[in-house]
């Protein structure tokens, strides 16, 4: 036997309380993985190196006001720049209404996309054959698995924001390092059943020579057009999908309160149980004391005791988080969940949160318990 | 005692006052006394008499309020809860009258518990559980849980923990106060067996006089008062 595995056999010295115990805090660590993998995706995650290259311009004043066609090839003419392609939002139906049946189209350049996505993973004869065609598109892979979309197979999307119906052929199936969940169109199609589009586009991707050159060149567009009756906004990739975000609230904030209120049930839970636990064995400590335990030992058994069940609550529910996320991933709306998921980041960080709330609610009980003259305890009927 | 060998525990003018609310309670008062190495003595008197506190004091987990203690030659009030907690592992032995055994341990791991704190190998520690079992004849219970035992199993339990580090004293607070006869006599056994056979120094508190019988000499203590023999003596 050795202290630490006295620990654990006093941890689950009784099963009701200690499996109640580990279950909230399962519970709460599930929520807790979850809202850390929103989180990292949201905040910290910074995608593929040539992510860091990558820009997006639009208009200033908001996403739903267009930026003339002319620009992308002023933006093109800007030392530092390498590529530009128009990305328009369609945001048409594909079949009906139900989440697992959304998925972003966007309609662009072929030729000038590929340029700017020099990570995505393309057969060339497909790539060559999308360039050609006007009715074609490409697809994200994850997307065309969970439709059994293949090559050669026509999609119709029905317009919701313009008036035309698409029928596309998927022309080729692209890996991209991180989910897109995207198709890629080409552009002319709408533009030639709506003209007046041909000299309006949502956004411009940019990609510049080096990461270098991104905060340079961000400065440069804006700057070209500052005075021109549509200014714009140029971020990189990350900070456009964060500003896209925040236009639901102050995202952050939201998720520091949630994960705050988490943290705080899981310390009183678990706080609770190391007091019900410890007030059951005082005169069990003193007899420990008795036998030559020093309040250091004490302290260690108790907290020990406590991390292992908050450890164990944690173990469990990153496990769930995991699991949820997965499931989720694979299931219908899966494609809508991009790259969440338990990175072993996330996964330490949850164990360390879990073991520092066993610490943390313990530290008080065990200190009252280690610091109870031996005699006091001895006499103590509990 | 013999002049050339010092008294294993000596005490000066003992006092022991414990203050409740605004009230003092002596507990001992002014307790003299010196036990001698190998030694079994029993301690009696009523309820309340201080026999339990004297014990405490002789086994550093409470302090003389006055006077002076020493124990194998250690001076019990100069030592730090620290520095008392290591020398009790080290040298006290200590049998409760409720065995006080942890029950998630089984038998061998409850009397591991003092041997934790040592550097002794896994293996070696394994070596005198089994050695102190065997001496309380309990070798073949090692995985039972104290559930699993009677009572007078349990304390031969307790008495195997007390024993494992090897101590030169071991102090019982009424071993035998839980227990029906029979089991009380074996353990009374066990320890007159420890006392005659390995030497070592028991001091048992007691209330009963045929357990008390078993001890080579008892002192009786009554409000806190070590009486002389001869009252002692007096039925």
């Amino acid at each position: 036997m050795t202290l630490a595995g006295f620990a654990a056999k006093n941890a689950f010295r009784n099963k009701r309380r200690t499996t109640l115990t580990v279950l909230s805090i399962a519970v709460s660590l599930l929520l807790l993985t979850l809202l850390m993998v929103v989180w990292r995706a949201f905040y910290i995650d910074q995608g593929t190196p040539s992510d860091a290259r990558r820009l997006v311009t639009r208009n200033r004043v908001s996403l739903t006001f267009l930026l003339p066609a002319f620009y992308e090839q002023k933006i093109r003419a800007l030392p530092g720049v390498v590529a530009v392609a128009p990305s328009n939002w369609f945001g048409g139906i594909y079949k009906d209404n139900k989440p697992e049946n959304f998925f972003g189209q966007f309609g662009t350049n072929p030729a000038d996309l590929l340029k700017v996505y020099p990570d995505f993973k393309i057969p060339p004869e497909q790539a060559a054959a999308w360039v050609k065609d006007r009715a074609g598109c490409i697809v994200d892979s994850r997307l065309a698995a969970a439709h059994h979309w293949n090559v050669g197979d026509h999609l119709f999307i029905k317009g919701s924001i313009f008036p035309v119906t698409l029928d596309l052929t998927v022309d080729g199936i692209f890996v991209s390092p991180v989910a897109f969940q995207s198709i890629y169109f080409n552009q002319e199609y709408v533009n030639q059943a709506l003209p007046f589009m041909a000299n309006l586009d949502d956004t411009f991707i940019v990609l510049t020579a080096s990461p270098r050159d991104a905060t340079r060149v961000a400065d440069a567009i804006d700057a070209m057009f500052r005075d021109s009756p549509q200014p714009t906004r140029t971020e990189t990739a990350k900070s456009f999908t964060l500003d896209f975000i925040n236009m639901l609230g102050n995202i952050k904030a939201f998720m520091l309160a949630i994960a705050s209120a988490v943290v705080f049930a899981i310390l009183l839970v678990s706080a609770n149980t190391m007091a019900m636990s410890v007030r059951e064995r005082i005169r069990e400590i003193a007899v420990l004391k008795t036998l030559g335990f020093p309040k250091n030992s004490i302290l260690a058994l108790l907290i020990g005791e406590a991390v292992t069940v908050t450890l164990l609550g944690g173990l469990i529910g990153v496990f769930l988080a995991s699991l949820l996320l997965f499931g989720a991933a694979h299931g219908p709306a899966g494609q809508m969940l991009g790259n969440l998921r338990v990175t072993p980041g996330v996964f330490s960080l949850a164990l360390v949160a879990a073991a520092l709330v066993g610490i943390l609610s313990g530290l008080l009980p065990s200190w009252r318990a280690a610091s109870q003259p031996v005699v006091q305890g001895l006499r103590h009927v509990g | 005692m013999s002049q050339s060998q010092p008294p294993i525990v000596s005490a000066r003018h003992v006092s022991k006052i414990f203050r409740r609310d605004n009230f003092e309670v002596k507990a001992l008062h002014d307790v003299s006394l010196d036990i001698p190495a190998g030694e079994f003595l029993a301690l009696m008197g009523p309820s309340g008499s201080g026999k339990t506190t004297l014990l405490n004091m002789i086994a550093a987990i409470d302090r003389p309020t006055s006077g002076e203690l020493t124990v194998m030659g250690e001076r019990i009030l100069e030592l730090s809860d620290r520095q008392a907690a290591r020398w009790r592992n080290e040298k006290i032995g200590y049998v409760f009258q409720t065995f006080n055994l942890i029950p998630v341990l089984t038998a061998a791991e409850n009397v591991e518990l003092p041997l934790l704190l040592t550097r002794l190998s896994k293996r070696e520690r394994r070596e005198h559980v089994a050695i102190a079992l065997r001496l309380v004849g309990l070798a073949d219970r090692m995985e039972h849980l104290p559930k699993q035992l009677s009572g007078g199993q349990e304390q031969r339990v307790a008495i195997a923990r007390a024993l494992v580090t090897d101590p030169a004293i071991i102090l019982a607070d009424e071993p035998t106060g839980d227990l029906d006869s029979q089991s009380a006599t074996e353990v009374l056994e066990i320890l007159a067996r420890l006392n005659r056979e390995h030497g070592k120094t028991i001091i048992m508190v007691t209330h009963d006089p045929h357990a008390a019988s078993y001890a080579r000499t008892t002192l009786h203590l009554e409000k806190g008062e070590l009486l002389p023999a001869a009252a002692a003596a007096k039925p």
